[in-house]
């Protein structure tokens, strides 16, 4: 049985992938405590904070997630608050300024929902292009785990797989794909028009019906920051039926050291509570699961006689070959209005742009017509111009639906130079801040200049946009991954193929920190799969130990 | 003296009981499919699956817990499996069971399953039934658990009492005054929809009460309005087609929805009746004696109108990461108007319903107000699925929602979008969170009841027995003076 001390699993995190994990543990018959390093706050108190606030802060995420002191994440507010806790350097360290919160539940509070899986090809670019790092599995080995994802957090998509990215599936989608608004059914004419196909997401949002016992979808396109009737999957939707199976879960508990043992076996992790009050917590099993920024600060942090480069990392490669996809946007002034803002954030992309043999030479990219309302734009723009009364009221309805946005978003190589390493600088724990380093590379920027930029514009082109400005600073998407690649061989890899570090037998590092390769789309359900093999993989180790 | 001896023999007819008809012994195998068909329709349309089919089991197998205040009542297997079902039942057998409540080895059931009402059964519907559950139902060969109600119900014998007292099994005779959909309906409704088995109080003995027919009664955590034809406290505003269309969909636009055990009739029974008896239905409801309950000036389907406070919460309040105690306002914002819109005002398609001109807000009874946010609506017809989750926390449960934050929440609804003057309290929510209401009270009525009938029983068989004995014997003496 769990107590406040000890259980069979350990699982540091609460987000989706320490949820996935616990529950497939509890389902198992294993007990399991989850310690996570922030508050548990309830739904509606995020919604109330996101709606209470100002235009001006509409567009920073994090903001209905205030931090608490013991657990910092990045604040967006403004340049100076997000050099408060990550540290960034090298020529595109804007662009791993990534968001997620220290919450209960996780980044999946806030993320757009969406389950794009990676093509076969995506996991072998190193034998098909000469290129980053193969998978050391394929396509077929994952499948069955992407399945089991998709039904475990409700996925919704399309059943013609002439509209399915990749169409290689065993299994129909759990439900059928959202209807696009207006103004992303003139993308796909537009898109369509120059060869190109704008698919529906796959996306863990309920469509239709109540899946496990959430309401479907209702179009208050508040995905980011918060679904506020929990139809899109989030990891705090996860937590109650995890107690309910009899997991225990701690909350405000900051993880900073995982101690090892006999065997270089991990014995203990010991964790501060907001009193500064350290605590020891012994199991079987321990299961990272912190994001692929936090997991690998632990990492580093619990550097020992044994482990003097850190923990799991006789690799060298805990914190490096930090990737995610570097965002460039194309923001549109059209004559006529396009409406976003009917349905989720992001109902769809154009995936086949990702894929190609101009691998070898440049990334792919994908382009996403971005269905946020454009109601928080319109108005700090219609206020910034100093407008009042009607003339600030009619300026906004135009801005809200003669404005729309292209995101462009790039595979990126793992490069060990990317990396993480810890800080001289401390927070309130007195636990050092993480420090990345970020270039995106050539293979990047080649792309945006010869490829990706072009498209954007003959897409603004032919949706009849009266101006068009392209980005030229690269910015996050906030999908972590690479700090604890995966890989067969043990010299050059963190984790094994189940996520099992291959230093320490009884130590699990599922997440994007173990993706080999970033692909265009959305890290999560790649992510989630990860989790699912690496619970299956506890479950055989438990039963044969 | 004759009174005493008539009531013997009614007694002892009760006792024995009575055949109606000429019922046939066995099955008849040659039953075609269109009365087995007929059958499986009549099964719809008394919701045999409601009690009989647990959730994602198999259907008519039984073992479905059914939370009574007296206790908790397990339905049965009613698949003609022979060793636990009712694959041994002769139509005799079957027809005594559905219109008198007796087993086929003699022994009584409890009114949870509603013989009182489909007492009305004809002949004919008994037949197509018996061979519908006979020939259209796969047989489950496993028994459903046993069901332990508390002394003295335990004994089932004591319902001889009851039934002697309360059970009518006169067959409904037409009435030629009225239509043929009216008959019909009639039939329908006190019978195999068994309407009044929810929505007609009951008296200390849980027996319904005659004189208050349809006049609303709670059923566990929900209240089962009054529908009679009383246009304050009933549904007399309605218009028959709406009444046609909630039984349809569950859904009466601007007025009201079926949750809890409404919904589920709607779902498993009344959407699949076809449109010449909802219609028949519709037209007997709307002529039940019209009961009126004097608190009630204006129905509850008309209170209230679209508001909205967003002026007093945008723009002052700020982030907040505190668990400070909320306000009734911030609660309705944050929980509710992300589907019932900002101004309570629902969805132009009504697939979320407004608040105001709602019943659940307007009735002065705000029980399926509580109910409602707690245990929330799922209720799937050919329309789709109507689905509010719950708040009352749980597993699958959106929110959890103290006692405390419903009170709050709901005298802010009642307030703004509902009838004037209701509150309610955390004990009635934390009732409702329950199950209803507790039955300690009932129990001891009811052992109180049956005691005192035992007891009267007991003196008028003495009495009958002792009188009959003084008549046998000669006076041993003459009186004389």
């Amino acid at each position: 049985m769990a107590n406040a001390d000890s259980a069979d699993v350990i699982v540091v995190g609460t987000g989706v992938i320490g949820c996935l994990v616990a529950e497939q543990m509890l389902d198992a018959g294993l007990s399991v405590l989850m310690l996570e390093a922030g508050p548990r706050v309830d739904r509606w108190r995020i919604v109330e904070n996101y709606r209470n606030l100002p235009p001006s802060l509409r567009l920073s995420f994090d903001a209905p997630y205030p931090p608490k002191p013991w657990a910092p994440h990045m604040e967006s507010y403004s340049d100076a608050a997000a050099a408060e806790y990550l540290q960034l350097e090298g020529p595109n360290a804007r662009a791993y300024r990534q968001g997620y919160v220290r919450y209960a539940g996780g980044a999946t509070w806030h993320w757009a929902g969406i389950c794009w899986r990676l093509t076969p090809d995506d996991m072998r670019l190193k034998s098909l292009y000469g290129v980053g790092r193969d998978w050391d599995f394929g396509y077929d080995t994952l499948e069955p785990y992407y399945t089991r994802a998709e039904y475990a957090m409700g996925v919704c998509g399309p059943s013609d797989s002439a509209l399915q990215w990749p169409p290689i599936r065993s299994k129909p989608y759990p439900m059928g794909p959202l209807p696009f608004g207006p103004g992303e059914q003139r993308f796909t004419d537009a898109a369509a028009r120059i060869g190109l196909k704008n698919l529906p997401s796959a996306q863990a949002r309920n469509s239709g019906i109540a899946y496990d016992g959430r309401p479907p979808c209702c179009g208050n396109n508040n995905c980011i920051p918060v679904c506020p009737i929990a139809a899109k999957y989030d990891a705090a939707a996860a937590l109650p039926k995890i107690e309910a199976k009899g997991g225990r879960i701690l909350v405000n508990a900051v993880v900073y050291r995982v101690e090892t043992g006999q065997k270089n076996a991990i014995a203990a992790v010991h964790y501060f509570d907001p009193d500064k009050l350290t605590h020891r917590v012994t199991g079987k099993i321990f299961v990272l699961a912190c994001n692929g920024i936090e997991t690998p600060k632990i990492l580093l942090l619990s550097k020992d006689e044994r482990n003097p480069n850190g923990l799991a990392n006789s690799s060298d490669q805990v914190g490096r070959n930090m990737m995610d996809q570097p965002k460039l946007v194309a923001e549109l002034t059209l004559a006529e209005p396009m409406w976003t803002g009917v349905g989720p954030v992001q109902g769809s992309s154009i995936m086949q742009t990702s894929q190609g043999e101009f691998r070898s030479r440049h990334g792919g990219a994908l382009f996403r017509f971005n269905n946020m309302a454009r109601s928080r734009v319109g108005a700090i723009a219609a206020v910034r111009k100093g407008l009042v009364g009607k003339a600030l009221d009619t300026e906004i309805r135009r801005l809200s639906a003669c404005t729309a946005e292209i995101a462009i978003e790039h595979e990126l190589l793992p490069d060990p130079n990317n990396r993480l390493t810890l800080s001289d600088k401390k927070d309130w724990l007195g636990i050092n801040k993480p420090n990345i380093h970020y270039d995106v590379g050539d293979y990047v920027r080649r792309c945006a200049s010869e490829y990706s930029v072009p498209i954007a514009k003959s897409l603004a082109a032919e949706l009849g946009a009266t101006d068009v400005q392209v980005s030229t600073e690269f910015t996050n998407s906030d999908h972590i991954m690479g700090g604890m690649i995966m890989g067969a061989d043990s010299t050059r890899s963190v984790v094994d193929l189940d996520c099992r570090a291959h230093d320490h037998s009884n130590l699990f590092l599922p997440g994007g920190g173990a993706m080999t390769s970033s692909g265009c789309g959305n890290s999560t359900l790649t992510m989630a799969a990860l989790a699912l093999k690496a619970a299956d993989a506890v479950m055989d180790q438990v039963k044969h130990s | 003296m004759p009174k005493f001896d008539r009531l013997a023999c009614c007694l002892i007819l009760a006792l024995i009981g009575e055949t109606r008809g000429a019922l046939a012994q066995t099955i008849d195998r040659t039953a075609g499919s269109e009365m087995i068909a007929r059958g499986a329709y009549l099964a719809k349309a008394a919701d045999c699956g409601a009690c009989h089919t647990v959730q994602g089991g198999q259907p008519f197998a039984g073992g479905l817990a059914i939370g009574s205040p007296v206790g908790t009542i397990y339905s049965t297997n009613i698949t003609p499996s022979v060793a636990y079902g009712i694959g041994g039942y002769s139509e005799q057998q079957f027809a005594r069971a559905l219109r008198r409540g007796i087993r086929a080895d003699g022994a009584n059931l409890y009114p949870a399953m509603p013989y009182t009402s489909y007492a009305i059964f004809t002949d004919s519907d008994v037949q197509a039934l018996y061979s519908y559950f006979k020939l259209g139902v796969a047989a489950v060969d496993r028994p459903g658990p046993h069901t332990n109600l508390p002394f003295p119900m335990n004994i089932r014998a004591s319902m001889m009492g009851w039934n002697f007292l309360f059970l009518n099994d006169k067959p409904l005779q037409t009435n030629p005054r009225q239509s043929e959909s009216w008959n019909r309906g009639r039939y329908l409704v006190q019978g195999a929809a068994h309407c009044s088995v929810c929505h007609t109080p009951r008296g200390f003995l849980m027996q319904e009460d005659g004189g208050k027919g349809l006049a609303g009664a709670q059923v566990g955590p929900w209240y089962a309005p009054n529908i009679t034809s009383d246009v304050a406290s009933g549904i007399g505003s309605w218009s028959h087609e709406e009444l046609v269309l909630f039984l349809r969909t569950g859904d009466a636009r601007g007025k009201a929805q079926a949750a809890g055990s409404m919904g589920e009739a709607v779902e498993h029974s009344f959407q699949y009746l076809s449109d010449a008896d909802l219609d028949a239905m519709a037209t007997y409801v709307m002529t039940v004696a019209p009961i009126h309950d004097p608190a009630d000036r204006t129905s509850r389907f008309a209170f209230g109108k679209a508001s909205s406070d967003l002026g007093l919460l945008r723009g002052t309040n700020g982030v907040r990461s505190d668990d400070g105690a909320p306000t009734g306002a911030e609660l309705f914002q944050a929980n509710c108007a992300s589907c019932h819109a900002a101004f309570a005002q629902g969805s132009k398609d009504g697939y979320y319903p407004s608040l105001f001109s709602n019943s659940a807000l307007g009735s002065n009874n705000p029980n399926n107000l509580i109910a409602t946010i707690l245990n929330g609506v799922d209720r799937t017809t050919a329309k789709g699925q109507a689905y509010m989750p719950g708040f009352a926390g749980g597993p699958t449960g959106l929110a959890a929602l103290t006692d405390q934050d419903i009170v709050l929440l709901s005298n802010y609804l009642l307030d703004r979008y509902g009838r004037p003057g209701i509150t309610v309290t955390a004990e009635q929510v934390a009732e409702v969170r329950r199950g209803g209401p507790s039955s300690s009270l009932l129990i001891i009525l009811a052992r109180a009841g049956i005691a005192a009938s035992t007891v009267a029983l007991i003196l008028i068989v003495t009495v009958v027995v002792v009188r009959t004995r003084r008549r046998r014997e000669p006076p041993a003496y003459a009186a004389s003076t």
